[in-house]
């Protein structure tokens, strides 16, 4: 049916087609790809996120100094003496923290509503992409500050890098082939975190991460455009007029921006960017906390530096990566978990990591492990077998299970994809609030030994 | 079509002048590019390996003490000197002296007297370091040379 196109529709389209930032939105929209309740407006909040952390990025460098001398006081200035300069500073430490959070927000909505199916496979794969340079932004962006949180986080996440070695001292090749400590220089261009390190995440956290990820930024909205839209819920019935894009898709964006601005000012005037004492390699911090968001992978390599650090997280990012070919069924696209089916699935994965890993980890925190059950055991097991390890191997069984019960591709991915969420939480939690000094268990920081 | 020679294969002159100048870009770039990779790792550490640490009364006897800016620990006993490294094996924190041997901060991994792992991730023992003596009496640690738990240098 060919509506006759007014003038007035015309107009509204010319909006959007002539105006070169306007014209990444499409002329029209489906009206499923704007309901609130099935995409919570996460990606737009993270595009806006990422433009506050150019904004500010750029702001903070015109004090910054990247030299192990000057670093640490320059933060110092920006915190104490530039003229709001501890606001733009929390404004884009809060930004970064939002962007991890939101990402992991928005990678769930888009798994739990079948968003990488139908020819979206490659922009799941952008998506996944992105979540990796976000997360390596926030990394690199830690060191910058200099102080002893930066220096320590550092250390250990490049130590992680290197833990290769554990694997070919294994198999003895580790003098010909050191692929750990071969990474390890590449990251930090010297044996130990120093100025060649600083000059090197300075350049990867200003030049080279920030331009990668504008790349990947402008691939996934191009995806969606190629892709017709946003994933959405199929409509029932007949063919649905959609909406002109103007100016309705503009509110909606004005809102979310709107709405990500206020909760990140309020947060940078009521919490402040922590900055401890400048970096001093003689003394590590008891205990050292990386970001709450490595905290789960800082529980993981305190059973194992290689398992935990390196085995695990690939892991996963290969499962991320093949979810749109392990699940091919092109069925139930934009609806909450594929209907009642996979919302059982779902709380049954729930429960089940929730019982296996804390089992574990229980285990691990009152009983030990096979090193102190058994000492002189080859250590090469406990990298083998240990908390992290064994969960990963129990959510396998426990997807192939799933798999045989339901015969469904769908099921058994959600089943994976459930439990890998649910034990990265738990994790998290764990690191969070549960270590203190010593990597020991307490039940709350209240009851840390003073020194 | 104007270019008419065709070699066995059915190719034309054309495909094989455009398949060779790919392939002789592609492997142009992928030279260049390995020869600039070589940029990225570091020739020289700005560590020093081998380096002096005084004289042996420096070092109160039976006990360990820090060395912070060589992230070392030294014990001295009436019959000589030992130094074993205070970065953890696990991932690179440093280790503090424990009732029973050494503990570190991070990850808990905890050491023995004589660096062995008892427990926690580390799955490596921590390094002793062979000392020597200089002329004017004072110890030279060498990092690069790695000595056993037992090894003392007798002064």
């Amino acid at each position: 049916m060919a509506a006759t196109i007014t003038e007035d529709n015309r107009r509204k389209l010319g909006r959007i087609n002539k105006n070169f930032f306007l014209h990444i939105h499409a002329g029209k929209v489906h009206p499923n790809s704007l309901r609130p309740d099935y995409t919570f407006g996460l990606g737009i909040i993270l595009g806006f996120l990422f433009l506050i952390m150019i904004l500010t990025g750029v702001i903070l460098l015109i004090n910054y100094t990247p030299s192990v001398e000057r670093a640490y006081n320059s933060v110092k200035d920006i915190m104490f003496v530039v003229p709001g300069g501890r606001y733009i500073r929390n404004i884009h430490r809060w930004a970064a923290h939002g962007m991890v959070l939101v990402s992991f927000l928005h990678l769930i909505r888009v798994f739990y509503t079948g968003g990488y199916l139908k020819g979206r496979s490659q922009n799941w794969i952008f998506g996944v992409v992105i979540l990796f340079l976000v997360m390596f932004m926030n990394f690199s962006g830690y060191l910058l500050p200099w102080d002893q949180l930066a220096f320590w986080a550092v250390t250990i996440g490049s130590n992680i890098a290197a833990s290769f070695r554990e694997l070919t001292d294994i198999l003895g090749i580790t003098q010909v082939l050191d692929i750990g400590g071969f990474i390890r220089s590449l990251l930090l261009g010297d044996d130990t975190v120093g100025q060649a390190a600083l000059s090197r995440f300075f350049m990867l956290h200003v030049v080279f991460l920030p331009v990668t990820l504008m790349v990947f930024v402008g691939l996934h909205f191009w995806r969606i455009r190629k892709d017709g839209g946003i994933s959405r819920p199929q409509s029932e019935g007949a063919k649905v007029n959609k909406l002109y894009s103007w100016p309705l898709v503009m509110w909606a964006e004005l809102a979310i921006l709107m709405g990500t601005a206020a909760v990140l000012l309020a947060m940078a005037f009521l919490f402040d960017a922590p900055l401890r004492e400048e970096a001093n390699p003689a003394f590590a911090e008891n205990p050292a906390k990386s970001p709450w968001y490595f905290l789960g992978i800082q529980e993981l390599v305190s059973y194992s530096a290689f398992a935990g650090g390196v085995v695990i997280p690939v892991l996963f990012l290969v499962f991320l990566i093949s979810v749109p070919y392990v699940d091919r069924e092109e069925k139930y696209i934009g609806i909450w978990f594929s209907g009642p089916q996979g919302r059982r699935i779902t709380w049954q994965s729930i429960a089940f990591t929730g019982i296996v890993t804390l089992a574990l980890v229980i285990i691990i925190i009152r009983y030990g492990w096979l090193n102190t059950w058994i000492p002189g055991i080859p250590r090469f097991v406990v990298m083998l077998v240990n908390p992290a390890t064994l969960s990963a191997l129990a959510y396998v069984l426990w997807s192939l299970w799933v798999n045989r019960q339901t015969g469904s591709g769908r099921m058994r991915t959600m089943a994976m994809f459930t439990c890998t969420m649910t034990a990265f939480i738990i994790f998290t939690v764990i690191g969070i609030w549960f270590r203190g000094p010593n990597w020991e268990f307490y039940w709350s920081a209240a009851q840390w030994p003073v020194f | 079509m104007t270019v008419t020679d065709i070699n066995e294969s059915g190719q034309t002159r054309r495909d094989f002048i455009k398949r060779f100048s790919v392939w002789a870009a592609a492997s142009a770039g992928i030279l260049a590019s390995l020869s600039l990779i070589r940029q990225f790792i570091p020739r020289f550490s700005r560590q020093q390996k081998r380096f002096k640490i005084g004289r042996k009364n420096n070092y109160p006897l039976n006990s360990y003490t820090y060395l912070p800016e060589r992230q070392l620990f030294v014990y001295r006993d009436h019959e000589g000197v030992r130094a074993v490294s205070a970065v953890c094996t696990h991932l690179g924190c440093i280790i503090e002296k424990s009732d029973e041997g050494f503990q570190c901060p991070c990850h808990g991994s905890c050491y023995n007297e004589d660096g062995e792992v008892v427990s926690g991730a580390a799955t490596k023992d921590l390094p002793w370091f062979e000392l020597n003596k200089d002329v004017d009496g004072q110890i030279v640690v060498d990092q690069g040379r790695i000595a056993g738990p037992g090894q003392k240098l007798y002064i």
